[in-house]
Protein backbone atom coordinates (compact mmCIF):
# COMPACT_ATOMS: atom_id res chain seq x y z
CA UNK A 1 0.00 0.00 0.00
CA UNK A 2 2.08 2.86 -1.23
CA UNK A 3 1.42 6.39 0.48
CA UNK A 4 1.09 8.97 -1.99
CA UNK A 5 2.78 12.60 -1.65
CA UNK A 6 -0.68 14.53 -0.47
CA UNK A 7 -1.42 11.82 2.14
CA UNK A 8 2.27 11.39 3.63
CA UNK A 9 2.33 15.58 3.92
CA UNK A 10 -1.19 15.20 5.96
CA UNK A 11 0.31 12.50 8.07
CA UNK A 12 3.59 14.28 8.82
CA UNK A 13 1.94 17.45 9.39
CA UNK A 14 -0.51 15.13 11.54
CA UNK A 15 2.23 13.90 13.88
CA UNK A 16 4.19 16.90 14.21
CA UNK A 17 1.27 18.92 15.43
CA UNK A 18 -0.14 16.24 17.70
CA UNK A 19 3.45 14.93 19.02
CA UNK A 20 6.30 16.94 17.78
CA UNK A 21 7.45 13.53 15.74
CA UNK A 22 9.18 14.65 12.58
CA UNK A 23 8.68 12.65 9.72
CA UNK A 24 10.76 13.84 6.77
CA UNK A 25 10.33 12.61 3.35
CA UNK A 26 12.19 9.23 2.80
CA UNK A 27 10.09 8.19 5.51
CA UNK A 28 7.19 6.70 3.32
CA UNK A 29 7.98 3.44 3.88
CA UNK A 30 7.50 3.90 7.78
CA UNK A 31 4.42 5.72 7.63
CA UNK A 32 2.92 2.60 5.33
CA UNK A 33 5.05 -0.21 7.76
CA UNK A 34 2.93 1.58 10.88
CA UNK A 35 -0.45 2.20 9.35
CA UNK A 36 -1.35 -0.52 6.99
CA UNK A 37 -2.26 -2.78 10.00
CA UNK A 38 -4.13 -0.35 11.04
CA UNK A 39 -6.06 0.33 8.24
CA UNK A 40 -6.74 -3.49 7.38
CA UNK A 41 -7.36 -4.00 11.11
CA UNK A 42 -10.12 -1.05 10.93
CA UNK A 43 -11.23 -2.74 7.44
CA UNK A 44 -10.65 0.16 5.74
CA UNK A 45 -8.90 -2.07 2.82
CA UNK A 46 -6.32 0.96 1.63
CA UNK A 47 -4.03 3.49 3.61
CA UNK A 48 -5.44 5.80 0.99
CA UNK A 49 -9.20 5.34 2.69
CA UNK A 50 -7.75 5.21 6.13
CA UNK A 51 -6.40 8.98 5.30
CA UNK A 52 -9.29 10.04 3.62
CA UNK A 53 -11.38 8.83 6.95
CA UNK A 54 -8.84 11.13 8.91
CA UNK A 55 -8.54 14.04 6.71
CA UNK A 56 -12.83 14.18 7.01
CA UNK A 57 -13.11 14.40 10.49
CA UNK A 58 -12.62 17.44 12.57
CA UNK A 59 -10.37 17.62 15.54
CA UNK A 60 -8.92 14.67 17.14
CA UNK A 61 -10.65 11.60 17.00
CA UNK A 62 -9.77 8.07 18.48
CA UNK A 63 -8.36 7.07 15.25
CA UNK A 64 -6.67 10.25 14.93
CA UNK A 65 -4.76 8.84 18.54
CA UNK A 66 -4.46 5.25 17.35
CA UNK A 67 -2.58 6.78 14.32
CA UNK A 68 -0.61 8.95 16.58
CA UNK A 69 0.28 6.15 18.89
CA UNK A 70 1.27 4.05 15.74
CA UNK A 71 4.28 6.24 14.83
CA UNK A 72 5.72 6.81 18.06
CA UNK A 73 8.82 5.12 18.15
CA UNK A 74 8.68 3.22 21.77
CA UNK A 75 11.83 1.69 21.80
CA UNK A 76 13.27 0.79 26.08
CA UNK A 77 14.25 -1.48 28.19
CA UNK A 78 15.49 -2.37 31.50
CA UNK A 79 18.53 -0.49 32.81
CA UNK A 80 18.73 0.93 29.70
CA UNK A 81 22.47 2.46 29.20
CA UNK A 82 23.06 0.74 32.51
CA UNK A 83 25.77 3.75 33.65
CA UNK A 84 22.83 6.42 34.64
CA UNK A 85 21.57 3.25 37.26
CA UNK A 86 25.11 2.62 38.37
CA UNK A 87 25.66 6.32 39.34
CA UNK A 88 22.39 6.67 40.53
CA UNK A 89 22.64 3.33 42.88
CA UNK A 90 26.26 4.14 44.16
CA UNK A 91 26.81 8.22 44.51
CA UNK A 92 23.57 10.69 43.43
CA UNK A 93 20.50 8.24 45.50
CA UNK A 94 22.83 8.14 48.78
CA UNK A 95 23.54 11.80 48.32
CA UNK A 96 20.02 12.94 48.20
CA UNK A 97 19.04 10.47 50.94
CA UNK A 98 21.32 12.40 52.98
CA UNK A 99 19.99 15.31 51.76
CA UNK A 100 16.27 14.61 51.75
CA UNK A 101 16.88 12.95 55.35
CA UNK A 102 14.47 15.77 57.31
CA UNK A 103 11.45 15.30 54.58
CA UNK A 104 12.05 11.52 53.79
CA UNK A 105 10.55 11.94 50.52
CA UNK A 106 11.78 11.42 47.26
CA UNK A 107 10.05 12.17 43.89
CA UNK A 108 11.24 10.71 40.71
CA UNK A 109 9.82 11.63 37.27
CA UNK A 110 10.27 9.06 34.44
CA UNK A 111 9.03 11.30 31.16
CA UNK A 112 8.37 9.49 28.27
CA UNK A 113 8.21 6.36 30.14
CA UNK A 114 6.91 4.25 27.09
CA UNK A 115 5.78 0.54 28.05
CA UNK A 116 7.26 1.25 31.75
CA UNK A 117 10.60 -0.46 31.84
CA UNK A 118 11.99 2.96 33.45
CA UNK A 119 9.98 3.57 35.99
CA UNK A 120 10.34 -0.71 37.01
CA UNK A 121 13.84 -0.32 36.82
CA UNK A 122 13.93 2.54 39.08
CA UNK A 123 11.63 0.85 41.19
CA UNK A 124 13.63 -2.35 41.47
CA UNK A 125 16.92 -0.28 42.12
CA UNK A 126 15.21 1.38 45.08
CA UNK A 127 14.25 -1.38 46.62
CA UNK A 128 17.15 -3.71 46.09
CA UNK A 129 19.41 -0.92 47.24
CA UNK A 130 18.16 1.46 49.19
CA UNK A 131 15.54 -0.43 52.48
CA UNK A 132 15.62 2.45 54.20
CA UNK A 133 13.60 4.10 51.70
CA UNK A 134 10.63 1.42 53.32
CA UNK A 135 9.45 4.28 55.19
CA UNK A 136 9.48 7.20 53.02
CA UNK A 137 7.37 8.69 50.70
CA UNK A 138 8.49 7.64 47.13
CA UNK A 139 6.41 8.54 43.87
CA UNK A 140 7.53 7.50 40.47
CA UNK A 141 5.21 9.76 38.46
CA UNK A 142 5.59 7.86 34.81
CA UNK A 143 4.36 9.54 31.99
CA UNK A 144 3.58 9.32 28.11
CA UNK A 145 2.24 10.04 24.91
CA UNK A 146 0.37 7.28 24.10
CA UNK A 147 -2.34 5.72 25.78
CA UNK A 148 -1.50 2.31 24.24
CA UNK A 149 1.76 2.06 26.22
CA UNK A 150 0.75 3.77 28.98
CA UNK A 151 -2.01 0.36 29.06
CA UNK A 152 1.08 -2.16 29.15
CA UNK A 153 3.35 -0.05 31.37
CA UNK A 154 0.79 0.01 33.79
CA UNK A 155 -0.29 -3.71 33.27
CA UNK A 156 3.36 -4.50 33.62
CA UNK A 157 3.07 -7.65 31.52
CA UNK A 158 5.94 -8.29 29.42
CA UNK A 159 7.17 -10.72 26.61
CA UNK A 160 10.10 -12.96 26.79
CA UNK A 161 12.27 -10.47 23.75
CA UNK A 162 11.52 -7.70 26.46
CA UNK A 163 12.42 -9.10 29.53
CA UNK A 164 15.88 -10.13 27.95
CA UNK A 165 16.42 -6.42 27.29
CA UNK A 166 18.77 -5.47 30.26
CA UNK A 167 17.27 -7.03 32.81
CA UNK A 168 19.73 -9.38 35.16
CA UNK A 169 18.07 -12.61 35.45
CA UNK A 170 18.34 -12.82 39.21
CA UNK A 171 15.82 -9.38 39.50
CA UNK A 172 13.45 -11.52 36.76
CA UNK A 173 13.13 -14.32 39.28
CA UNK A 174 12.16 -11.69 41.69
CA UNK A 175 10.28 -9.07 40.32
CA UNK A 176 8.29 -11.43 37.98
CA UNK A 177 6.21 -14.16 37.91
CA UNK A 178 5.50 -16.05 34.44
CA UNK A 179 2.28 -17.00 33.49
CA UNK A 180 1.98 -18.83 29.94
CA UNK A 181 3.99 -16.97 27.66
CA UNK A 182 4.41 -13.41 29.41
CA UNK A 183 6.69 -12.23 32.60
CA UNK A 184 4.23 -10.23 35.05
CA UNK A 185 5.48 -7.65 36.86
CA UNK A 186 4.33 -8.44 40.79
CA UNK A 187 2.21 -5.91 42.80
CA UNK A 188 4.48 -4.74 44.98
CA UNK A 189 6.97 -3.34 42.62
CA UNK A 190 4.28 -1.29 41.68
CA UNK A 191 3.14 0.19 44.57
CA UNK A 192 4.57 3.83 43.99
CA UNK A 193 4.51 4.14 40.75
CA UNK A 194 1.84 6.25 38.83
CA UNK A 195 1.52 6.17 35.59
CA UNK A 196 -0.03 9.32 33.92
CA UNK A 197 -0.68 10.54 30.23
CA UNK A 198 1.32 13.78 29.20
CA UNK A 199 2.16 15.24 25.62
CA UNK A 200 5.15 17.38 25.77
CA UNK A 201 3.80 19.77 23.00
CA UNK A 202 0.77 20.68 24.89
CA UNK A 203 -0.46 22.22 28.12
CA UNK A 204 1.47 19.98 30.98
CA UNK A 205 -0.49 18.59 33.74
CA UNK A 206 -0.03 20.36 37.07
CA UNK A 207 3.51 18.39 38.27
CA UNK A 208 5.08 18.11 42.09
CA UNK A 209 8.96 19.01 42.16
CA UNK A 210 11.65 15.92 41.40
CA UNK A 211 14.74 14.92 42.74
CA UNK A 212 15.51 13.32 39.45
CA UNK A 213 13.70 13.68 36.22
CA UNK A 214 14.45 10.83 33.28
CA UNK A 215 13.87 12.04 30.08
CA UNK A 216 15.86 9.71 27.82
CA UNK A 217 16.12 9.04 24.26
CA UNK A 218 12.47 11.30 23.35
CA UNK A 219 14.55 14.76 22.57
CA UNK A 220 16.22 13.85 19.60
CA UNK A 221 12.87 13.97 17.84
CA UNK A 222 12.16 17.23 18.50
CA UNK A 223 12.99 20.38 17.18
CA UNK A 224 15.63 23.28 18.39
CA UNK A 225 12.56 25.36 19.99
CA UNK A 226 10.81 21.99 21.54
CA UNK A 227 13.74 21.06 23.17
CA UNK A 228 14.23 24.44 24.73
CA UNK A 229 11.00 25.11 26.26
CA UNK A 230 10.88 21.23 27.90
CA UNK A 231 14.09 21.75 29.05
CA UNK A 232 13.17 25.39 30.84
CA UNK A 233 9.84 23.59 31.67
CA UNK A 234 11.83 20.54 33.37
CA UNK A 235 14.24 23.03 35.29
CA UNK A 236 11.49 24.56 36.79
CA UNK A 237 10.22 21.67 38.41
CA UNK A 238 13.51 20.27 39.60
CA UNK A 239 14.34 20.81 43.15
CA UNK A 240 17.85 22.37 44.31
CA UNK A 241 20.15 19.65 44.07
CA UNK A 242 17.90 17.59 41.97
CA UNK A 243 19.57 15.58 39.36
CA UNK A 244 17.90 15.46 35.14
CA UNK A 245 19.13 12.51 33.06
CA UNK A 246 19.13 12.61 29.39
CA UNK A 247 19.73 10.36 26.72
CA UNK A 248 23.56 9.16 26.31
CA UNK A 249 23.48 11.39 22.99
CA UNK A 250 21.60 14.14 24.39
CA UNK A 251 22.95 17.23 26.03
CA UNK A 252 21.85 20.87 27.14
CA UNK A 253 24.92 22.46 25.84
CA UNK A 254 23.27 25.50 23.09
CA UNK A 255 19.61 24.68 24.50
CA UNK A 256 19.84 25.51 28.01
CA UNK A 257 22.91 27.26 30.00
CA UNK A 258 21.24 27.03 33.42
CA UNK A 259 21.44 22.77 33.21
CA UNK A 260 25.13 21.89 33.47
CA UNK A 261 26.14 18.92 33.01
CA UNK A 262 28.36 16.76 35.08
CA UNK A 263 29.97 13.24 35.38
CA UNK A 264 28.76 11.40 37.96
CA UNK A 265 30.68 7.73 37.63
CA UNK A 266 30.18 6.38 34.31
CA UNK A 267 27.55 8.75 33.20
CA UNK A 268 26.46 12.37 32.51
CA UNK A 269 24.11 13.96 34.32
CA UNK A 270 22.59 17.69 34.31
CA UNK A 271 21.94 20.18 37.71
CA UNK A 272 20.49 23.79 37.65
CA UNK A 273 23.47 25.99 38.05
CA UNK A 274 24.97 26.13 41.48
CA UNK A 275 24.45 29.93 41.72
CA UNK A 276 20.61 29.55 41.64
CA UNK A 277 20.27 27.27 44.13
CA UNK A 278 19.49 29.57 47.33
CA UNK A 279 18.52 32.32 45.40
CA UNK A 280 16.37 35.04 46.96
CA UNK A 281 12.72 34.80 45.44
CA UNK B 1 3.90 -5.74 12.46
CA UNK B 2 5.18 -9.04 13.84
CA UNK B 3 3.56 -10.99 16.68
CA UNK B 4 6.44 -10.85 19.23
CA UNK B 5 4.65 -13.70 21.57
CA UNK B 6 4.57 -15.90 18.35
CA UNK B 7 7.67 -15.52 17.46
CA UNK B 8 8.88 -16.41 20.95
CA UNK B 9 7.02 -19.89 20.41
CA UNK B 10 8.35 -20.76 17.07
CA UNK B 11 11.70 -20.22 18.85
CA UNK B 12 11.18 -22.15 21.73
CA UNK B 13 9.58 -24.75 19.53
CA UNK B 14 12.80 -26.13 18.18
CA UNK B 15 14.08 -29.13 18.84
CA UNK B 16 15.94 -29.42 22.32
CA UNK B 17 20.06 -29.53 21.73
CA UNK B 18 21.37 -33.35 23.06
CA UNK B 19 21.42 -33.62 26.96
CA UNK B 20 25.28 -34.14 26.58
CA UNK B 21 26.06 -31.17 24.57
CA UNK B 22 23.62 -28.98 27.58
CA UNK B 23 25.20 -30.75 30.14
CA UNK B 24 29.12 -29.96 28.16
CA UNK B 25 27.59 -26.43 27.94
CA UNK B 26 27.74 -26.22 31.80
CA UNK B 27 30.06 -28.24 32.77
CA UNK B 28 33.08 -25.90 30.32
CA UNK B 29 31.96 -22.11 31.75
CA UNK B 30 31.89 -23.66 35.21
CA UNK B 31 34.83 -22.88 37.81
CA UNK B 32 33.93 -26.39 39.67
CA UNK B 33 34.27 -28.67 36.65
CA UNK B 34 37.24 -30.46 36.05
CA UNK B 35 38.25 -32.94 32.74
CA UNK B 36 36.61 -35.92 34.90
CA UNK B 37 33.20 -34.11 34.61
CA UNK B 38 33.82 -33.40 30.85
CA UNK B 39 34.81 -36.79 30.00
CA UNK B 40 32.09 -38.61 31.65
CA UNK B 41 29.57 -36.75 29.68
CA UNK B 42 31.55 -37.40 26.39
CA UNK B 43 31.47 -41.43 27.14
CA UNK B 44 28.31 -41.49 27.61
CA UNK B 45 27.97 -40.45 24.25
CA UNK B 46 29.21 -42.53 21.45
CA UNK B 47 28.60 -40.43 18.22
CA UNK B 48 30.41 -37.33 20.60
CA UNK B 49 32.96 -39.22 21.46
CA UNK B 50 33.95 -40.48 17.78
CA UNK B 51 33.96 -36.80 16.73
CA UNK B 52 36.38 -35.46 19.32
CA UNK B 53 38.78 -38.49 18.81
CA UNK B 54 38.73 -37.60 15.29
CA UNK B 55 39.37 -33.94 16.09
CA UNK B 56 41.78 -34.56 18.42
CA UNK B 57 43.68 -36.71 15.67
CA UNK B 58 43.25 -34.59 13.01
CA UNK B 59 46.15 -32.69 11.12
CA UNK B 60 45.27 -29.63 12.63
CA UNK B 61 45.26 -30.76 16.30
CA UNK B 62 47.71 -34.25 16.08
CA UNK B 63 50.50 -33.86 18.43
CA UNK B 64 53.00 -36.09 18.59
CA UNK B 65 51.32 -39.53 18.84
CA UNK B 66 47.33 -40.38 18.23
CA UNK B 67 45.23 -40.93 20.88
CA UNK B 68 42.68 -43.06 21.22
CA UNK B 69 41.29 -42.33 24.88
CA UNK B 70 38.73 -39.60 25.60
CA UNK B 71 40.82 -38.07 28.69
CA UNK B 72 43.67 -37.82 26.38
CA UNK B 73 41.38 -35.94 23.18
CA UNK B 74 39.63 -33.78 25.75
CA UNK B 75 42.75 -32.64 27.14
CA UNK B 76 44.47 -32.06 23.79
CA UNK B 77 41.51 -29.76 22.45
CA UNK B 78 40.50 -28.64 25.55
CA UNK B 79 37.31 -27.56 26.55
CA UNK B 80 36.48 -24.74 24.37
CA UNK B 81 37.17 -26.39 21.26
CA UNK B 82 35.60 -29.73 22.76
CA UNK B 83 32.18 -27.39 23.53
CA UNK B 84 32.08 -25.74 19.77
CA UNK B 85 32.60 -29.75 18.47
CA UNK B 86 29.95 -30.83 20.48
CA UNK B 87 27.67 -27.92 18.91
CA UNK B 88 28.31 -27.85 15.82
CA UNK B 89 27.42 -31.83 16.00
CA UNK B 90 24.26 -30.95 17.11
CA UNK B 91 23.62 -28.26 15.28
CA UNK B 92 25.17 -28.29 11.59
CA UNK B 93 22.07 -30.19 10.00
CA UNK B 94 20.10 -26.96 10.64
CA UNK B 95 22.79 -24.09 10.15
CA UNK B 96 23.10 -25.99 6.79
CA UNK B 97 19.48 -24.89 5.86
CA UNK B 98 19.24 -21.90 3.04
CA UNK B 99 17.43 -18.86 4.52
CA UNK B 100 16.08 -16.88 1.60
CA UNK B 101 14.94 -14.31 3.59
CA UNK B 102 18.48 -13.46 4.56
CA UNK B 103 19.85 -13.89 1.15
CA UNK B 104 21.49 -17.26 2.42
CA UNK B 105 21.90 -20.19 0.06
CA UNK B 106 22.40 -23.57 1.72
CA UNK B 107 25.42 -23.92 3.09
CA UNK B 108 25.78 -19.86 3.79
CA UNK B 109 25.05 -19.83 6.84
CA UNK B 110 26.86 -22.91 8.27
CA UNK B 111 30.06 -21.21 6.45
CA UNK B 112 29.57 -18.27 7.98
CA UNK B 113 28.99 -20.01 11.52
CA UNK B 114 32.22 -21.51 11.68
CA UNK B 115 33.94 -18.53 9.94
CA UNK B 116 33.33 -16.88 12.93
CA UNK B 117 33.80 -19.76 15.23
CA UNK B 118 37.60 -19.87 13.91
CA UNK B 119 37.78 -16.25 14.11
CA UNK B 120 37.01 -16.32 17.66
CA UNK B 121 39.79 -17.99 18.20
CA UNK B 122 42.28 -16.18 16.36
CA UNK B 123 40.95 -13.01 18.19
CA UNK B 124 41.84 -15.06 21.48
CA UNK B 125 45.24 -15.55 20.28
CA UNK B 126 45.35 -11.24 19.82
CA UNK B 127 43.71 -10.01 22.26
CA UNK B 128 44.96 -8.94 25.47
CA UNK B 129 41.96 -9.89 27.77
CA UNK B 130 41.06 -13.47 27.98
CA UNK B 131 38.09 -14.68 26.44
CA UNK B 132 35.89 -16.92 28.49
CA UNK B 133 35.96 -20.81 27.20
CA UNK B 134 31.93 -20.21 25.87
CA UNK B 135 33.10 -17.25 23.10
CA UNK B 136 33.71 -19.78 20.42
CA UNK B 137 30.07 -21.71 20.35
CA UNK B 138 28.70 -18.32 21.34
CA UNK B 139 30.42 -17.29 18.00
CA UNK B 140 29.49 -20.41 16.03
CA UNK B 141 26.00 -20.39 16.63
CA UNK B 142 25.90 -15.96 16.84
CA UNK B 143 23.21 -16.15 13.58
CA UNK B 144 21.08 -18.70 14.80
CA UNK B 145 18.12 -16.38 15.00
CA UNK B 146 18.28 -15.91 11.24
CA UNK B 147 16.91 -19.68 10.84
CA UNK B 148 13.43 -18.70 12.79
CA UNK B 149 13.48 -15.42 11.41
CA UNK B 150 13.58 -16.28 7.88
CA UNK B 151 11.00 -18.45 8.49
CA UNK B 152 8.91 -15.76 10.21
CA UNK B 153 8.55 -13.26 8.19
CA UNK B 154 6.18 -12.61 5.51
CA UNK B 155 6.69 -10.23 2.10
CA UNK B 156 5.39 -7.34 3.37
CA UNK B 157 7.77 -7.50 6.65
CA UNK B 158 10.64 -8.32 4.30
CA UNK B 159 9.87 -5.25 1.68
CA UNK B 160 9.38 -3.12 4.55
CA UNK B 161 13.06 -4.39 5.76
CA UNK B 162 14.83 -3.53 2.31
CA UNK B 163 13.12 0.11 1.88
CA UNK B 164 13.99 1.06 5.36
CA UNK B 165 17.78 0.35 4.04
CA UNK B 166 16.79 1.23 0.38
CA UNK B 167 14.71 4.66 1.56
CA UNK B 168 15.59 4.91 5.26
CA UNK B 169 18.85 4.88 4.62
CA UNK B 170 19.71 1.91 7.58
CA UNK B 171 22.15 -0.64 8.14
CA UNK B 172 20.26 -4.18 7.88
CA UNK B 173 20.13 -4.36 11.92
CA UNK B 174 18.47 -0.75 12.16
CA UNK B 175 16.26 -1.61 9.59
CA UNK B 176 15.46 -4.99 11.58
CA UNK B 177 14.67 -3.15 14.94
CA UNK B 178 12.61 -0.15 13.39
CA UNK B 179 10.32 -2.62 11.40
CA UNK B 180 10.28 -5.32 13.54
CA UNK B 181 10.65 -3.97 16.64
CA UNK B 182 13.23 -6.68 17.10
CA UNK B 183 16.42 -8.48 15.86
CA UNK B 184 17.99 -11.80 14.99
CA UNK B 185 20.09 -11.72 17.66
CA UNK B 186 17.32 -11.05 20.21
CA UNK B 187 15.61 -14.33 18.44
CA UNK B 188 19.23 -15.97 18.57
CA UNK B 189 18.90 -15.35 22.56
CA UNK B 190 16.02 -16.90 22.90
CA UNK B 191 17.01 -20.04 20.81
CA UNK B 192 19.84 -20.14 23.17
CA UNK B 193 17.46 -20.17 26.56
CA UNK B 194 15.27 -22.77 24.90
CA UNK B 195 18.18 -24.58 24.38
CA UNK B 196 18.90 -24.22 28.16
CA UNK B 197 22.93 -22.56 27.32
CA UNK B 198 25.10 -20.54 29.21
CA UNK B 199 23.97 -16.99 30.14
CA UNK B 200 27.10 -16.25 28.44
CA UNK B 201 26.57 -17.83 25.48
CA UNK B 202 22.85 -16.31 25.61
CA UNK B 203 24.61 -12.73 26.10
CA UNK B 204 27.07 -13.44 22.74
CA UNK B 205 24.59 -14.34 20.80
CA UNK B 206 21.98 -11.65 21.47
CA UNK B 207 24.63 -8.68 21.54
CA UNK B 208 26.65 -10.00 18.75
CA UNK B 209 25.58 -6.52 16.58
CA UNK B 210 24.99 -4.42 19.66
CA UNK B 211 27.88 -5.52 21.90
CA UNK B 212 28.09 -2.42 23.82
CA UNK B 213 24.66 -3.02 25.20
CA UNK B 214 25.43 -6.56 26.54
CA UNK B 215 28.15 -5.34 29.31
CA UNK B 216 30.40 -8.34 28.47
CA UNK B 217 33.50 -8.95 26.32
CA UNK B 218 31.94 -12.25 25.19
CA UNK B 219 29.76 -9.33 23.19
CA UNK B 220 32.70 -7.84 21.74
CA UNK B 221 34.50 -10.46 20.86
CA UNK B 222 31.49 -12.40 19.14
CA UNK B 223 30.71 -9.16 17.73
CA UNK B 224 34.54 -8.86 15.88
CA UNK B 225 34.40 -12.35 15.14
CA UNK B 226 31.03 -12.06 12.82
CA UNK B 227 33.42 -9.14 11.06
CA UNK B 228 36.14 -11.06 10.71
CA UNK B 229 34.33 -13.97 9.33
CA UNK B 230 32.90 -11.51 6.90
CA UNK B 231 36.48 -10.95 5.78
CA UNK B 232 37.40 -14.37 5.61
CA UNK B 233 34.26 -15.07 3.09
CA UNK B 234 34.93 -11.72 1.18
CA UNK B 235 38.35 -10.06 1.54
CA UNK B 236 37.09 -7.33 0.00
CA UNK B 237 35.07 -6.69 2.44
CA UNK B 238 36.46 -4.10 4.95
CA UNK B 239 33.71 -3.34 7.52
CA UNK B 240 35.68 -1.77 10.49
CA UNK B 241 35.70 -2.82 14.32
CA UNK B 242 34.58 -0.20 16.47
CA UNK B 243 37.35 1.19 18.01
CA UNK B 244 35.41 0.92 21.44
CA UNK B 245 35.31 -2.87 21.21
CA UNK B 246 39.11 -2.92 20.26
CA UNK B 247 40.22 -1.27 23.09
CA UNK B 248 37.70 -3.40 25.80
CA UNK B 249 39.23 -6.55 23.84
CA UNK B 250 42.72 -5.50 24.46
CA UNK B 251 43.32 -5.67 20.15
CA UNK B 252 46.33 -3.75 18.54
CA UNK B 253 45.50 -1.73 15.87
CA UNK B 254 48.12 -2.22 13.85
CA UNK B 255 47.92 -5.77 14.16
CA UNK B 256 44.06 -6.48 13.02
CA UNK B 257 45.59 -6.79 9.30
CA UNK B 258 47.40 -9.70 10.84
CA UNK B 259 44.53 -11.12 12.31
CA UNK B 260 42.45 -11.26 9.75
CA UNK B 261 44.85 -13.01 7.78
CA UNK B 262 45.51 -15.65 10.74
CA UNK B 263 41.86 -15.89 10.78
CA UNK B 264 41.62 -16.89 7.29
CA UNK B 265 44.08 -19.55 7.75
CA UNK B 266 42.68 -20.66 10.71
CA UNK B 267 39.58 -20.99 8.91
CA UNK B 268 41.01 -23.22 6.09
CA UNK B 269 43.43 -25.40 8.48
CA UNK B 270 40.11 -26.05 11.14
CA UNK B 271 36.90 -26.06 8.98
CA UNK B 272 37.21 -30.02 8.36
CA UNK B 273 37.10 -30.47 12.34
CA UNK B 274 33.64 -28.82 11.86
CA UNK B 275 32.48 -30.59 9.34
CA UNK B 276 33.34 -34.34 10.02
CA UNK B 277 30.30 -36.18 10.17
Amino acid sequence: MAVSKPDFDYIANLARSQAAIVLEPGKEYLVENRLTPIAQQQGFGTLENLIAKLRSETGMTALHNRVIDALTTNETSFFRDFHPFESLRKEILPQLIEKRAGARQLTIWSAACSTGQEPYTLAMLLRENFPQLESWKVSIIATDLSPTVLQVATAGNYSQFEVNRGLPAPYLVKYFSKQGDRWHIKPELKRNIQFRPMNFIQPWPIMPPFDIVFIRNVMIYFDVETKKQILKRIRNCLLPHGYLFLGTAETTINLDPELVPMTVGRATVFQTKPALVGAPA
Amino acid sequence: MINLDDLARQANNLEPLPASTVRLAGLVGSQHADLEDICEVIAYDQALTMKILRAANSAADAGESAVSQVHEAVFRLGGSRILALAMSASTRWMLQAGVPAYGLSEGALWRHSVAAASAAETISFFAAESLPPETFTAALLHDVGKLVMGRFLSPFDLQMIYRAQSEGGLDPLSAERQILEVHHGELGGIIAQHWKLPELIVKGITYHHTPGEGFDIICDAVYAANLVAKRIEDPSCIAALDPEVIERLGLAESRLEELAVSARQQFETVSNRYNTE
